[in-house]
């Protein structure tokens, strides 16, 4: 059990999406970044998708109110507990009346992140609602009473967490072991979608080519880059259709616009391209302000990288499972 | 029980806090002790070579790896070395990672003390029992 | 995107986008739709398989190994269905026009130059087929509105309009789910609920269901 003591704007609850319901209106919503979320579960011998507290704006500081344990994953935010360095990537018992923070991720470690994420024993326990604990916030149901989490809040786990063993044990995040980099950029795959041979040439080449920077109206529903503008080959007109996190918009104003978790489940604006799904955690981890580049990639290498991750998932699980009971100390 | 030598560096210590020296470092045969303003002492009784682990002081303990893999001094994610020689460390306190595939694993300090030196260099592939560091 | 021939293309690894054919978005199409959207649904890579205006996206459970293949399964799907019936229900809507539940009726009356009671009469005509559900949570992409109130997109979005909000976008009307941004303009208002989470299926109205509005009242 813990309470919210101190918390930042769209902090909310979040597992790996809900599916299934498109067919209502509903979209996937879920983890920006699952990788962090997934590692987190199974850090403390969770289910891979179990519900876990995703922080995008920071200080946020909870109390643990009974004995238990915790995991922290995602961007470095030199999480403390009472007052002394928890690793990061790392899983630990916790006694009641601790309190754990997290700061404003540095610019200066070896990955810029911006998204933490907070796992418990059993994950989150909120009520599953349409087969998913996450938040809908167009709607407001899911996650933690369908809203953002307040001061003063207080979450269940749905594990007392005494099992946990204390093991010392952290992962190596995929950012650095799968690293995609171009030019000092994080790189992102995407595929090109239907509307790409509208654009102009020029356009075309200038989408892998140039860096886009990640502007401040960047958030869980979207998020707008700047950079050359894509320029159509003729007017579009285009009918409402079903899109999903991934999908590159072009506006009138040629500024791409990726739709991310919180994305409408439909939209009418051409699509340029689509993220592949295995690198959407690389773009929702990107700070506001950074720069990302595009690899356009084939459909056979968007499966192949979707097989790396699930990968590295299984091999962490397994590792993890084998060093419960260890130490790094004789 | 107390250690002379600690408690008349710690008097020079407090004396060097009122002054804007920095580092004040003696030498003697045999001894070299380096005193740092901001606190932390760092004292060796022989040279920075490894001879055979151990170092004079009684109440030194080596910390020792409890499995194969390969030994970081800092957080993949960070630049910072977890530790640096002179550290106050707690017990539990994580001193180094072992690094096996996508695990790492932290190598705690099995008491309160103070990081004497490091053994083992970043990077470098230990096994089960190789010496990792020396604590006070 | 408008062709002779309908286009099938991906979105990402994720889902598969099929757009029927033609110029003109018209109803007949959009059974054809639904009847595809039954037979792909029933297809072991396809989650969903979820209609939009004109056009089907097929999410995928796993990411087919050859995707010329599912592509050339569709095809052949599309040639072979006939259109689905329109069954399913007809619900009535009561409509309060104008005043605060409509704070752009006076962009509609400019645009088309009609009197608040002409826009009214005419928006209330029709039988409205829900074409497919999308955007948010319960709500009903509509065809059949009359052309002579079809009125552009707003330039700058509102940021928030209520549920119940009965809004005309350019050639179509629709009434909002939920609370949320919307580029329309909101000529009204409805207090019926389209969606709840708790609810088995969640939402009011499906495709192939029909919808009428009545006028509860007119502010002018």
């Amino acid at each position: 059990m813990i309470e919210i003591l101190t918390v930042g704007a769209l902090t909310t609850v979040q597992d790996l999406g809900r599916l299934g319901a498109l067919r209502w209106g509903v979209g996937t919503a879920g983890a920006m970044d699952p990788m962090a979320l997934a590692a987190g579960n199974l850090l403390l011998g969770n289910e891979r998708g179990s519900a876990a507290i995703e922080v995008q704006v920071y200080p946020f500081r909870v109390r643990f109110t009974h004995d238990g344990a915790f995991a922290v994953t995602g961007a470095d935010c030199a999480a403390t507990l009472d007052g002394l360095p928890v690793l990061p990537w790392s899983a630990h018992r916790v006694r009641a009346g601790q309190e754990l923070a997290f700061s404003v991720p540095q610019a200066g470690g070896r990955w810029r992140a911006s998204r933490a994420y907070l796992c418990l024993p059993g994950g989150v326990d909120v009520p599953e609602v349409l087969h998913s604990r996450s938040t809908q916030l167009r709607g407001a149901f899911g996650g933690f009473e369908g809203r953002p989490l307040r001061r003063g809040d207080v979450l269940r786990s749905a594990a007392s967490g005494a099992e946990f063993i204390a093991s010392d044990i952290g992962l190596l995040p995929p950012a650095l072991a799968m690293p995609l980099e171009r030019d000092g950029c994080t790189a992102i795959r995407a595929l090109p979608a239907a509307e790409y041979g509208r654009f102009t040439s020029a356009s075309c080449v200038g989408f892998w080519r140039n860096e886009w920077k990640v502007t401040p109206h960047s958030d869980r529903y979207g998020f707008r880059l700047a950079g050359e503008a894509l320029q159509r080959a003729a007017p579009m007109e285009m009918r409402s259709h079903g899109i999903v996190p991934g999908v590159v918009q072009v506006p009138p104003d040629g500024q791409p616009i990726v739709q991310m978790r919180d994305a409408q489940p439909s939209g009418g604006y051409p699509k340029f391209a689509t993220v592949i799904e295995a690198d959407l955690w690389r773009l929702g981890q990107a700070p506001i302000g950074s720069r990302v580049r595009f690899i356009e990639t084939t459909w056979d290498e968007a499966l192949a990288a979707q097989a790396e991750l699930e990968a590295w998932l299984v091999e962490a699980e397994r590792l993890v499972g084998l060093h419960r009971n260890s130490r790094g100390t004789a | 029980m107390t250690d002379p030598t600690l408690d008349w560096t710690q008097q020079i210590s407090g004396w060097l806090a009122g002054t804007d020296i920095e580092l004040l470092e003696l030498r003697g045969p045999g001894t070299r002790l380096r005193l740092k303003r901001n606190g932390s002492i760092r004292s060796n009784g022989s040279d920075d070579t490894v001879q055979n682990g151990t170092a004079a002081g009684s109440s030194a303990q080596v910390v020792r790896a409890g499995s194969v893999g390969v030994l970081l001094h800092a957080h993949p994610l960070r630049r910072e070395p977890l530790v640096r020689p002179g550290d106050a460390v707690r017990a539990g306190q994580a001193l180094a990672l072992l690094q096996l595939g996508a695990v790492l694993l932290a190598v705690a300090a099995p008491r309160d003390g103070v990081v004497k030196r490091l053994l083992a260099a970043h990077g470098s592939t230990v096994g089960y029992g190789t010496p990792l560091v020396e604590l006070e | 995107m408008m062709t002779e021939e309908p286009v099938f293309s991906l979105l990402g690894t994720s889902a598969g986008l099929f757009e029927a054919p033609g110029h003109l978005m018209t109803l007949p199409t959009q059974q054809r739709i639904w009847s595809l959207a039954k037979v792909a649904q029933a297809w072991p890579e396809v989650r969903e398989a979820v209609p939009g205006m004109n056009n089907l996206m097929l999410s995928f459970k796993t990411p087919p190994r050859r995707v010329d293949e599912l592509e050339q399964r569709l095809l052949q799907a599309w040639r072979e269905v006939s259109p689905l019936e329109l069954g399913g229900r007809l619900i009535e809507l009561p409509v309060t026009y104008g005043g605060d539940a409509g704070p752009h009726m006076a962009d509609v009356v400019a645009h088309t130059g009609l009197s608040v009671d002409e826009i009214v009469e005419l928006h209330i005509a029709p039988v409205y087929p829900v074409y497919a559900l999308g955007s948010h949570p319960g709500y009903c992409y509509l065809g059949g509105m009359d052309a002579r109130i079809a009125t552009p997109r707003r330039k700058v979005p509102v940021l928030s309009i209520p549920g119940g909000a009965v809004s005309i976008g350019g050639s179509q009307t629709g009434v909002s789910a939920s609370t949320g941004p919307s580029g329309w303009n909101t000529i009204g208002s409805s207090p019926m609920e389209f969606f709840h989470p708790d609810r088995d299926p969640p939402v009011l109205l499906q495709h192939g269901d029909s919808i009428r509005f009545r006028v509860e009242r007119i502010i002018r």
